[in-house]
């Protein structure tokens, strides 16, 4: 990780850029909800682009470069491209960016969707489209702040980690352990169906805390075991077709390459 | 062991007297299950709770705790004082107590003294009541139905009167002053024996009570029944953040934000965790779920005991009821009963 942190001891500022693709631009607002600690964490680094706070152009020099959203276009791809060889950190904030999230919903079978909704006439604004994928899927991302939308507190500690260097290990174990932890008992024994077998911890489970089910916007654990959760969800009176539609709101991408069908 | 006997009556200003140095915690009902929380008054007490979800370790060790505090532009530790609250564990059963044992004699450790775990383990008093066994309890195989040392008053229901076995004089002073004590008669002493065995029986038959155990851990090591359970594990960690013996964590820093001070942090760890047993450099000791799990019943059935002469499962069933795939050491137990038929055949 250490290579890529962006700045240590250096003068300036880091420089930060934040770029929105295809996304409701929900986790960029969520960013401001820090809301008193905005002015000190803004007050780190030298913030270069950021479009819903400023039209000043993207500069032409920066360290981190922050990515909302999925890559949707050929010009999408073209833009992360050339983030990645400006920065030395990406980090890709969001379920959009980090597994291609309720836009790689489409990814599947992208030419009947763009007809449902453009019919014949793609206009030429949408540029030219693509299956909707995760950045990762097109660049290398050094630090990914999960979720939809995003811990805005998360954000901040992946910043931090970015600039400074974190001696935080990421971890593949999935939700129940965390839901365990708050005691609310399990929502499999409410008759609910509940992502959290298969979806990567870090939000403490904070859906399942509030009595509603996860749907996996952290993203599917690359150590999850989805044979087994189907089977369990299938002993609860969950067929797995329904389990697996569950998922692909905001996991389309990961299930469909792992080949998990 | 000095005992007296107190009317059920008795107990709201037993508790009463608590609530005026101590917070106290007890079994409460959440929907249909049971969980410690600090309480406001007796009424919220579930005392014939069967289990709770998660144990009381979290009193001792919580989930996140803080360490120490840091200015990170000074690299330098800033005062910092871990808040620990006299508290009561109230209503806790003598699984919970022998896991609370285990976890001191880790924490206790001459060689590594914790003064975080110290701190809240002075600081806290704890009084057990009996219980009826649940479907999923095997403490009776563990060596845990019974606390023996581990509590300033236990409670052993008669009938409408408890048989309390004190265990501290700050607690006998607290029961003497709050409630109508009475020495123990041959009758109560009557209908406690005919209590323990009352609970001995209710004990769930079907899980096996294998003897040599230890000595069976390592004699199917390398049996294929590890792939079977590793096969279904979720590697969720549910099991550690229920069980009471659990006892490993990480070490991590946390800027505030603005990143000029921060704090250390514990967390809670578990070797069901994929990254557990990794190491800088990125190898991974156990890096498939069947080592995990194998590692993890290895350390509640036969490692522990090595060192600290008893086993770290203390056989409250918790873990049974939050596994999703059916991963508990009773399915450990029934797969050497098992075997040991196969050999006889
Ligand atoms: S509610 Fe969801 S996250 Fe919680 S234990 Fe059940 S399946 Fe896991
Ligand atoms: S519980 Fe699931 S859906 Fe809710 S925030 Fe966490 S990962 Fe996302
Ligand atoms: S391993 Fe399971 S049964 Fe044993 S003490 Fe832990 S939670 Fe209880
Ligand atoms: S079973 Fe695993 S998590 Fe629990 S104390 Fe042992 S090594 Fe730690
Ligand atoms: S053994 Fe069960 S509770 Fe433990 S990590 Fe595996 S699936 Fe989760």
């Amino acid at each position: 990780m250490s290579e890529n942190t962006a700045t240590v001891g250096e003068a300036r500022a880091p420089r930060v850029v934040l770029v929105g693709l295809a996304s409701c631009f929900g986790c960029q607002i969520n960013i401001t909800n820090i809301e008193r600690h905005l002015l000190a964490v803004l007050g780190q680094i030298e913030l270069g682009y950021w479009q819903l706070t400023s039209s000043e152009p993207m500069p032409e020099a920066f360290d981190v470069a922050v990515i909302e959203g999925a890559v949707t276009t050929e010009e999408a791809a073209e833009t992360v491209r050339a983030l990645r060889e400006r920065a030395a950190c990406v980090i890709a904030i969001g379920s959009c960016a980090a597994t291609g999230g309720i836009p790689a919903m489409a990814a599947g079978d992208l030419a009947s969707h763009v007809e449902a909704v453009y019919g014949d006439g793609l206009p030429k604004a949408c540029g030219v489209l693509r299956a909707p994928a995760p950045v990762s899927a097109v660049i290398d991302v050094d630090f990914t702040v999960s979720c939809c939308p995003i811990d805005p507190f998360e954000f901040v500690r992946v910043l931090d980690a970015a600039l400074y260097g974190s001696n935080r290990l990421d971890v593949t174990a999935t939700l129940c352990g965390q839901c365990a932890q708050g005691e609310g008992g399990c929502l499999y024994k409410r008759g609910q169906m509940c992502l959290g077998l298969v979806t990567r911890a870090g939000c403490g489970a904070k859906c399942p805390g509030l009595g509603r089910a996860c749907n996996g916007c952290a993203g599917l654990s690359p150590d999850a075991n989805v044979t087994a959760a189907r089977a369990f969800a299938a002993s609860r009176g969950f067929a797995p077709g329904r389990f697996d539609e569950a998922l692909e709101m905001f996991n389309a991408v990961a299930l469909a390459p792992a080949g998990e069908e | 062991m000095l005992y007296r006997v107190i009317d059920r009556a008795d107990l709201p200003s037993l508790v009463a007297a608590f609530m005026e140095r101590y917070e106290v915690v007890a079994p409460v009902r959440r929907g249909s299950f049971y969980a410690f929380e600090a309480i406001g008054d007796f009424s919220e007490i579930a005392l014939d709770y069967p289990t709770t979800i998660a144990s009381p370790k979290k009193y001792f060790l919580p989930a996140t705790e803080t360490l120490f505090e840091f200015d990170a532009r000074e690299n330098a530790v800033t005062d910092y004082v871990d808040e620990v609250r006299p508290r009561v564990l109230f209503g806790v059963h003598a699984c919970d107590i022998n896991g609370i044992m285990n976890l001191n004699s880790v924490f206790n450790d001459p060689r590594y003294p914790d003064p975080y775990y110290r701190a809240h383990q002075d600081a806290t008093l704890i009084v057990g009541v009996s219980c009826t066994p649940g479907d999923t309890c095997f403490c009776h195989l563990m060596d845990s139905e019974e606390a023996r040392p581990g509590y300033d008053l236990f409670l052993n229901a008669i009938g409408e009167a408890f048989l309390v076995s004190i265990g501290s004089v700050t607690a006998a002073n607290i029961l003497e002053g709050a409630c109508d004590v009475r020495e123990a008669t041959d009758a109560d002493r009557a209908a406690f024996r005919a209590a323990t065995r009352a609970r001995q029986e209710a004990f769930n038959g079907a899980i096996p009570d294998v003897q040599e155990i230890p000595m069976l851990m390592d004699a199917f090591h390398e049996d294929g029944f590890w792939d079977e359970l590793g096969g279904r594990c979720l590697s969720c960690n549910a099991c550690a953040s229920v069980c009471p013996t659990c006892y490993c964590f990480d070490i991590r820093d946390t800027l505030d934000p603005g990143a000029e001070t921060g704090r250390r942090e514990r967390v809670w760890d578990a070797c069901t965790s994929p990254q557990f047993a990794m190491v800088a450099g990125g190898h991974n000791f156990r890096s498939t779920a069947a080592e995990r799990v194998r590692h993890r019943m290895y350390h509640k059935l036969n490692g522990f005991l090595a060192t600290h002469d008893r086993s770290l499962c203390v056989g409250c069933g918790r873990c049974a009821a939050a596994c999703k795939v059916g991963i508990s050491p009773i399915e450990v137990l029934k797969f050497f009963e098992r075997k040991g038929a196969d050999d006889g055949e």
